[in-house]
């Protein structure tokens, strides 16, 4: 059994949190004394589930990230169930960064909104593998299936302005819990699965990328450095490079566990040791001598400014953060933005604030190894941190150096 | 990827995170099921070598004898620095009133310790086994989760947390509570239990104690909770679910007597774990929530 991990974007309007409860309950994943705090005079408010802060409960609302277990025999499952306003944007871009799958709401009667282009926004910043569009609240339509045809045709023309592939249109109503968790004979003309039925059979493109990268997080001791096989293979004795120095060795030991392996594989956390006794550092990347990372001191990237209190400055050095490895950089250059509402391209003199999203130019102070995201997304983005607040301002995606 | 094998690689690579970016951190311990499987990954984590950082035990004096032994006999086991500070020398410190009644719970005041104990050694990192499944406030909790020199969570503006890039950058006197098994839900910890062979306290298991009924739920007598005149003191079969104080965790009725069993138990069970265990969550929709502004795990 594996794991998968999904979001629900949408608006409590849309019925998001109703869809998570709705997943939740009739999967038989709601404990009884849960399904007490949410029961009320109006029956079982299956939204109330997720929001954990009070804040949340009282203004009804989703703030920030909530996150949800549940199991079928199936699949392991891990609801990110993220918020959907305008200003917490940035936290539905936190939450959504570790999802396989990305559920996007869009109410029947109301149709694609500003809020569905930018969840879809988010999910193209992300390069998710896949998005569900899940027409909800079909039982205030009628079931009808022209309404559902029209939103699909408005959906895909947006879609293909944000590059976004692999799509599932499914109509649902999460109230009602048609198709669900099964199909409803309400809908018979729709020809396709139950959302139950997508994320469970789904499978996520996973290590792909056959080119060795091992990235060094610490030293456990003077020989020995801790680090995660981004993808690819390594065998005891095989001569690497490391990045960005470039400097040739041969592996000694890989320990994975309490064990010596001679291979350790894409996802393994292990340790290793080097045979000629260098040092390695943190930040450092491995790889064999036939398939390299590009190793530049600068590059364009898809940025989404993240922080409320400050806009983005192009004059201020920020720290730069590509898996372990950090550097000085800043950003300079702004090419355009990309106004969320309409998915045009534009620039003007403001500078790019919270939720935002932008074209840039980024000049580091020295030169990192990384890859191009559709090779190995995992090397290919970054965050930038403000060196006095410490906060987490921007989020990245590199397109080319 | 088995899902065991999923949520372990996860939570090395915190623990190589924590050990990568901070100066001194620390692992709290208490003996329970989730804190002793954090160890058991700590030690995959940094093998060959020992533990980098010690392990730290928030002592409330209302502690489950068996839980005592077992910390203390697991510490000795890995040869790691054990660190005790106790909220009753806090209490006496500070001049705090320690809570009577028939139920005294300490749980509030080890926020109190924890800072003290934060500030006396300068952790910049407490490693907690906090999960996310367990209740609604941990539910939306960083696993870097910032925490300002007063310790307290600020629920309403969270760092951004994207993919695995954790931001440990903090300043002098702030701290960062890290949590490795965020995603593993009760029967993940069980699972792995199983599968890694984990010795766990003796009262996770099916023995016979002198309990009262307290609220529908069955707590046991002890030193600390004293029964009253209308209490029926009954000696039953029961286990304990979670492991907290002795004033504040409840039993369950239980015949589990392997892990196996407790497995299909938990499966079974109509009832969510902190639901059947915790009495000191029963106060308000918003308990954690607000232990956690003050400073809690």
């Amino acid at each position: 059994m594996d794991i998968l991990r999904f979001t629900t974007a949408g608006s409590v309007d849309d019925g998001k949190s109703t869809l998570t409860g709705r997943l939740l309950y009739d999967t038989g994943n709601i404990k009884s004394d849960i399904l007490e705090t949410i029961s009320g005079d109006e029956g079982l408010n299956l939204a109330h589930v997720t929001d954990g802060l009070r804040a949340e409960r009282e203004q009804k609302i989703t703030i920030d990230v909530a996150y949800k277990y549940f199991s079928t025999s199936h699949r392991k499952f891990i609801i990110t169930d993220a918020p959907g306003h305008f200003e917490y944007t940035r936290n539905l871009v936190t939450g959504a960064s570790n999802v396989d799958v990305m559920i996007i709401l869009i109410d029947a009667q109301n149709g694609i909104t500003a809020q569905t282009r930018r969840h879809s926004m988010v999910a193209s910043f992300l390069k998710l593998g896949k998005v569900v569009v899940a027409i909800n609240k079909m039982d205030l339509s009628d079931y009808s299936q022209d309404v559902y045809e029209r939103i699909k045709e408005e959906y895909l023309q947006i879609a293909a302005k944000l590059d976004l592939h692999n799509i599932t249109f499914i109509p649902i109503s999460a109230l009602q819990g048609d198709n669900v968790i099964t199909l409803s004979p309400k809908t018979p003309w729709y020809i396709g699965p139950a959302l139950l039925e997508l994320l469970e059979t789904y499978k996520p493109p996973m290590h792909q990328y056959a080119g060795l990268r091992l990235c060094l997080q610490y030293r456990i001791d003077d020989n020995t450095f801790a680090g995660k096989i981004l993808s690819g293979t390594l065998h005891s004795g095989d001569k690497i490079l490391i990045h960005p120095s470039g400097q040739a060795a041969t592996i000694g030991n890989i320990i994975h566990n309490y064990d010596n392996v001679e291979v350790a594989h894409a996802g393994d956390n292990i340790s290793i040791t080097l045979q000629e006794g260098i040092i390695l550092k943190r930040g450092d990347i491995i790889s064999h001598a036939r398939d390299i990372p590009l190793t530049s001191d600068s590059f364009d990237a898809d940025l989404c400014w993240m922080d409320s209190s400050s806009a983005l400055d192009l004059q201020k050095t920020y720290i730069l953060r590509i898996n372990t490895a950090e550097t000085e950089c800043i950003v300079s250059d702004l090419k355009f933005k990309v106004d969320i509402d309409t998915l045009e391209k534009y620039s003007d003199k403001e500078p790019l604030t919270a939720n935002q999203f932008a074209r840039v130019g980024i000049s580091m102070q020295k030169a990192l190894a990384w890859d191009h995201t559709a090779t190995l997304p995992e090397n290919g983005r970054g965050i930038l941190v403000d060196p006095v607040t410490n906060n987490t301002v921007g989020a990245f995606v590199i397109l080319q150096a | 990827m088995n899902y065991l094998d999923i949520l372990e690689a996860e939570a090395i690579y915190i623990f190589r995170e924590v050990a990568g970016q901070f100066k001194r951190p620390v692992l709290l311990f208490s003996g329970g099921k989730d804190s002793t499987v954090l160890i058991h990954l700590a030690l995959k984590a940094f093998y060959p070598a020992p533990l980098p950082f010690p392990v730290m035990h928030i002592d409330t004096g209302h502690n489950f004898p068996e839980a005592l032994r077992f910390r203390n006999a697991l510490v000795e086991k890995i040869n790691a620095q054990l660190i005790v500070r106790k909220v009753e020398d806090t209490i006496r410190e500070k001049n705090l009133p320690d809570p009577q009644g028939k139920f005294p719970s300490r749980n509030a005041l080890q926020s109190y310790t924890l800072m003290d104990a934060i500030r006396e050694f300068g952790f910049d990192a407490c490693i907690g086994g906090g999960r996310r499944d367990e209740e609604k406030a941990r539910a939306k909790e960083r696993i870097f989760s910032f925490r300002d020199p007063s310790g307290a969570w600020q629920p309403h503006n969270q760092r951004p947390e994207l993919w695995d890039l954790y931001n440990g950058r903090i300043r002098e006197g702030e701290n960062v509570r890290a949590f490795p098994i965020s995603n593993w839900t009760e029967l993940d910890i069980w699972q792995y239990i199983k599968r890694e062979h984990i010795a766990l306290p003796s009262i996770y298991f099916a023995h016979k104690r002198d309990c009262i009924v307290f609220q529908g739920r069955w707590v046991a007598v002890s030193e600390y909770v004293t029964p009253d005149i209308n209490d029926e003191v009954v000696n039953t079969t029961v286990r304990y679910r979670t492991v907290g104080d002795m004033t504040c965790t409840a039993a369950i009725e239980s015949q589990a007597q392997t892990v196996d069993d407790i497995i299909a138990e938990i499966e079974a069970s109509p009832i969510s774990e902190r639901g059947a265990t915790r009495i000191d969550d029963q106060i308000s929709d918003a308990a954690m929530e607000d232990r956690k502004l003050k400073g809690y795990f």
